[in-house]
């Protein structure tokens, strides 16, 4: 049913020790819909998908899975959440199959409906061509597979993926991606948690921007990065003159010099590159570059927290 | 560094054991008494009194006691009149090596008491040992198969399970199988479950290779070894799951249990009776649950017990693996709960 809620959570609180991992943290997920928490480590996400799984207590709040309250049902909780956790939870010395045969007898499958997930699960993750090799045997990207395999074997309505393309290369992210908009496709609510900010604006619905333990944007990330990133900017890297000089015959519109660029803020870049190339050209001044560079949700980030999302992350296209 | 303590502690002693040995005293003089005084003086002998012989002999059979001597009625009018004394004596041949040692040590108590009392006295005192109270001779085999078949109780049984909850934690995976709709309970079950089917396993071979290489004459009975070894093997369990709960690590963990179990079995009486051991060590020994178990089992197979025979250590069998697995279970649950 279209915007009916499948997750809420409300004010919940998580301390460990004197550190407030959780900090009054509100937010729903509607029906088939990507939902990330977007932040870097440390910033509470793992922390509130364990406790959405029943696997962590909390100290304040209150959350519900499918209107389950996860403290007094969590039984029914658990019986409707697939958890694909960051970490391969397989047994290395068993074969896929017999990962799925044990994950399934967690949830009581029956023997016909075992294997159609299973014949699911080798068409839809392609797992199927590495179904009876042991788990110690597959490459990274298989095990990823296979351990996705493994927590929707019972076809829960309600996905719960904790960074499940960290250490993957573009390609095979790429590839993850796709499998993950078909879990929606497919009619299943998906929470997923990343710090890849190319990943929740590629894959989410909605995004809620985490950091230490606090939320501090939830939208849709085009809306987030229209509203809070700032203005779209050209990068123009100059080569015959000094920047400054080239700065100059750029002063009507909105720029500034930062590391030896101009960044020229405009609202339709399309529309203003030639003329600012023309300008330039015009006055004898030659261009290494004119990049467009649009606003991304760790410029959201930076505006929201001040500092970067990851320090080290990298993306190669 | 703890076996050598173990080792030094059981055979650096100046005298290597204290033998339980019964005594009836049909004479009840000063002389019967004090006999029974000296006794107990030695160190190397406990002696017990039985009201009667029927009583000693249950004692002896139970092998509470290592031998039963008989003071003959009229023992103190012979001493000072110079008549003959017969001391009747029957020695538990269990274990060989016990069996001579006390048959020795009563012999040679009662030359040198003889000495000390009556000098002038030409006949000594002669000690007969009873034939028709020997059972069929046995040897070491015999004694030692039963403590065997008690070996996967500290081993399969408590490292199996310490390992079990430890390891699923380090490698994740318990995770996996918390965020299912399985009750935690269950998973302790599961364990146990996994923990006695190895157990049995493990039973199961050194029972075949005892009786194809060791051909022991003792008396396999299915119907009263199989409860006595589920409980042993619980208690066993129970321990590791304790360890478990509380080791950091599989590998912490296993080396707790092992290092336990290595201790333990010179503890139990697995290998040489509980009497070869100091007191100090009895006492613990005797607080450990697993000591019933091969005591229990020794019974069966050496003594042919029948259930009314083994009710106390079936007793207390379950009583100690009912507690110490619920104390499993709470720090388990503490333990998740925690989480």
């Amino acid at each position: 049913m279209p915007g009916k809620t499948v997750i809420e959570v409300e004010d919940l609180v998580k301390h460990y020790g004197e550190v407030t991992a959780l900090d009054r943290v509100s937010f729903s997920v509607e029906e088939g819909e990507i939902f990330g928490l977007l932040g870097p480590n440390g910033a509470g996400k793992t922390t509130l998908m364990e406790i959405l799984c029943c696997l962590r207590r909390f100290d304040e709040g209150k959350a519900t899975v499918l209107k389950f309250d996860i403290v007094k049902d969590s039984y029914k909780v658990r019986a409707s959440i697939g958890f694909c956790s960051q970490e391969t939870l397989l047994y290395e010395l068993l074969s896929v199959r017999e990962n799925l045969a044990f994950a399934a007898s967690l949830y009581s499958l029956k023997s016909k409906k075992f294997k159609e997930r299973v014949e699911f699960s080798s068409k839809f993750l392609g797992v199927g061509e590495f179904l009876h090799r042991k788990v110690k045997e597959l490459s990274g990207g298989m095990k990823r597979r296979a351990n996705l395999a493994v927590s929707i074997i019972h076809d829960p309505p309600v996905v719960i993926l904790d960074e499940p393309t960290v250490g993957f290369d573009p390609n095979v992210k790429r590839e993850f991606w796709g499998l993950i908009k078909d879990l929606r496709n497919y009619g299943k609510t998906v929470l997923i948690s990343t710090h890849d900010m190319y990943e929740a604006d590629e894959l989410c619905d909605r995004v809620a921007i985490m950091n230490k333990g606090k939320i501090v944007a939830l939208d849709k990330p085009d809306t987030l990065k229209e509203t809070l990133a700032g203005e779209t900017s050209l990068h123009i890297k100059v080569k015959n003159t000094p920047t400054k000089e080239a700065l100059s015959l750029l002063k009507k519109y909105d720029c500034i010099l930062k590391d030896d660029e101009i960044h020229v803020f405009v609202k339709n870049p399309w529309e203003i590159v030639p003329e600012v190339s023309n300008r330039l050209i015009s006055h004898g001044v030659l261009t290494e570059k004119i990049e467009v560079v649009e606003p991304t949700l760790e410029d959201v980030f930076i505006k929201l927290t001040g500092r970067r999302l990851t320090e080290e992350y990298k993306l190669t296209q | 560094m703890i076996i050598l303590l173990l080792f030094t502690a059981i055979f650096g002693r100046e005298v290597p054991f204290t033998a339980n040995i019964g005594v009836v005293d049909l004479d009840e003089t000063a002389i019967t008494a004090s006999i029974i005084s000296v006794f107990n003086d030695t160190e190397v002998f406990d002696a017990k009194v039985f009201e009667n012989k029927t009583e000693a002999l249950k004692a002896l059979n139970a092998t509470d006691v290592r031998a039963i001597i008989t003071l003959p009625q009229g023992l103190k009018d012979n001493l000072t009149t110079g008549k003959p004394i017969k001391i009747l004596m029957a020695v538990d041949e269990t274990n060989p090596d016990v069996a001579r040692m006390v048959r020795d040590g009563i012999r040679t108590f009662f030359l040198e008491f003889y000495k000390t009392v009556n000098t002038n006295y030409t006949e000594p005192i002669s000690v007969i040992e009873e034939s028709t109270l020997m059972r069929e001779e046995m040897g070491y085999k015999e004694y030692i198969v039963p403590g065997m078949l008690c070996y996967p109780f500290l081993f399969s049984s408590m490292v199996a399970a310490t390992g079990a909850i430890v390891y699923e934690k380090q490698k994740g995976t318990l995770k996996k199988i918390r965020a299912s709709p399985v009750r935690p309970l269950n998973v302790l079950f599961g364990k146990t479950l996994a923990a006695l089917f190895q157990t049995a396993i493990s039973i199961l071979i050194i029972a075949v290779l005892a009786v194809f290489v060791l051909c022991p004459k003792v008396n396999w009975n299915i119907p009263l070894l199989v409860p006595i070894m589920f409980l042993g093997s619980m208690n066993g369990i129970a321990v590791g799951l304790l360890i478990s709960c509380i080791g950091r690590s599989p590998q912490a963990a296993s080396s707790a249990a092992t290092t336990i179990g290595v201790v333990l079995q010179f503890f139990i009486g697995m290998y040489f009776p509980q009497e070869f051991l100091p007191t100090y060590i009895q006492q613990i020994g005797n607080v450990i649950p697993m000591t019933y178990a091969v005591h229990a089992i020794r019974n069966i197979m050496i003594q042919n017990a029948v259930l009314s025979d083994i009710l106390q250590p079936i007793a207390t069998l379950i009583i100690s693996a009912t507690i110490l697995y619920a104390i499993g279970i709470l720090l388990y649950k503490r333990w998740v709960e925690k989480e």
